[in-house]
């Protein structure tokens, strides 16, 4: 238990605990408007946020939170303009966002941050003020999911009957894109670009063939990721390897013994 | 109180003159019916007649190229009107979408305004009563991707039942259902219209077996390479 004297990880065991309340949540969501390549172009878009705020000398994150903002709202945008196509949009914007977060890097050579930080994540290195913003976003996340959990169902199960039902399907899309981009835009410095997504989908991936029901998703949801970000963070202490990757594939092992189990339970 | 009457007069769904392209193409033109609360009415016409077109357009899911459209806002009590769609293919969701039978049916209880609120005894009853009167009652807590075709139909309407709207706009909602449960089925949305006021406007293909349930009926019809019209089928 000597992990705990140490601040760091003290930081790191809060925003892990944060973070597995949340990830089900949004998880279960972009899964269900299949839009789970949405997370990973806005982690991607993240990194712009990031360049820019250290090229211009002012905040990262305040900087961060709003280009991810400005292009949850133009994907939104895109999704409707390229209905059924609406990968091409996210394919441009993931591309275009770590071309232009690399050119921006490219000019900033007096930075002490490198590319790889962001793109790794460093869990162990968070400040406290980085805790601060995670808690306040799940404190956001969890009170519009008590409050709109109805309604968001009703949207995720089919968009036309929605809309017949008088709810606000293009408010609520923008509004859950923007949200979601807010959550990224404050967990990619912790956990990586690059694995944002992982971290955010995979627990409701997994938590999705476990309950038949969509409550129980959420709350089977919050346990897995609860075992997946302490164990992960637990096991790349005392092994000593990247606290982000470590995570993404304790969630992979647990994905793949439970489709072992549901195998076995099949042909019992 | 003095709007009462005018409220009466109104029609749930005005459809005027309305013509319909997708893009360049006309696919429907010179349509023109209303229905009315306690109207049973049924759309037919052959496959490819643009039938859900037009209530796509009558929802505002599309827009008419020419004329109007209206679904009024007001049911016959001055309250909100509530419209209960079942599009065609409601039946062939995500089996993957992680719900029970009951969860899906109570999702039909939480129309706008009503999104906070705790499920009240009204409502179960409502919950109750929409399960039970398609028999799905006993598979309530069945995850809704593992029904067969025929179950998730009669989920889907049941869903609708219980959101207890005052108009019901059904795309072929008996598709997969045998020829008894079709008939309950049809004594029930007449019993809607009869009893509690309800306008119903179903398009389907057996139009002789809901001919003697019905108060109108509807049918496109087109002469060759010309838009679907509208002509009014009643005696």
């Amino acid at each position: 238990m000597e992990m705990f004297f140490y601040g760091f990880m003290r930081h790191a065991f809060q925003a892990s605990f944060l973070i597995s309340l949340i990830a089900p949540i949004l998880g279960l969501f972009l899964i269900l408007r299949s839009q789970t390549l949405l997370a990973d172009t806005l982690s991607h878009i993240s990194l712009v946020g990031v360049a820019l705020g250290l090229l211009l000398g002012v905040s990262p994150t305040w900087m961060n939170l709003l280009v991810v903002v400005v292009a949850s709202v133009l994907l939104e945008y895109l999704r409707s303009v390229y209905k059924s196509y609406s990968e091409i949009s996210i394919a441009m914007m993931m591309s275009g966002g770590m071309a232009l977060a690399l050119v921006l890097m490219s000019f900033n050579d007096n930075s002490t941050m490198s590319l790889n930080n962001f793109l790794f994540g460093s869990i162990v290195t968070i400040t406290k003020e980085q805790v601060l913003f995670l808690f306040a976003i799940t404190l956001v996340i969890i009170l519009l999911y008590l409050f709109f959990k109805r309604p968001m169902y009703v949207l995720m199960f089919d968009e036309e009957t929605a809309f017949t039902a008088g709810l606000p399907i293009k408010g609520m899309s923008l509004a859950f894109n923007i949200i979601t981009g807010m959550t990224i835009a404050i967990m990619m410095p912790i956990v990586g670009a690059l694995l944002v997504a992982a971290i955010l989908i995979l627990p409701a991936a997994i938590s999705m063939r476990l309950s038949k029901s969509f409550n129980g998703v959420i709350l089977i949801g919050i346990l897995v990721a609860m075992l997946g970000m302490f164990g992960g963070l637990i096991t790349s202490y005392y092994v000593d390897t990247p606290p982000g990757a470590t995570i993404t594939l304790l969630y992979l092992a647990l994905f793949f013994i439970m489709m072992l189990g549901e195998k076995l339970l099949k042909n019992k | 109180m003095q709007d009462v009457e005018s409220i009466k007069n109104k029609h749930y769904i005005e459809v005027k003159d309305m013509s319909f392209s997708y893009g360049d193409e006309p696919v429907l033109s010179g349509i023109h019916f209303t229905v009315d609360p306690g109207e049973f009415v049924m759309l037919t016409g052959e496959n490819g007649a643009a039938k859900t077109t037009l209530l796509r357009n009558i929802l505002g899911l599309l827009h008419p190229t020419t004329g109007e459209s209206h679904i009024a806002k007001k049911n016959m009590n001055g309250e909100e009107l509530k419209v209960g769609y079942v599009p065609q293919q409601v039946a062939s969701f995500n089996i993957g979408f992680p719900s029970t039978v009951l969860e899906l049916v109570e999702s039909g209880r939480y129309p706008k305004n009503r999104w906070f609120k705790r499920l009240d005894k009204k409502d179960k009853e409502h919950v109750y009563r929409a399960l039970e009167s398609v028999g799905m009652w006993e598979m309530r807590h069945k995850k809704i991707g593992e029904l067969s075709g025929g179950q998730k139909q009669r989920i889907s309407l049941a869903r609708t039942f219980a959101m207890d709207p005052d108009l019901f706009v059904l795309d072929e909602p008996t598709t997969g259902m045998d020829s008894s449960s079709r008939e309950k089925f049809y004594q029930l949305l007449k019993h809607n219209t009869t009893v509690h006021n309800k306008a119903i406007l179903m398009v389907t293909h057996d139009h002789l077996e809901l001919r003697p349930y019905v108060d109108k009926h509807i049918e496109l019809l087109r002469k060759e390479d010309s838009p679907w019209r509208c002509f009014s089928m009643d005696s």
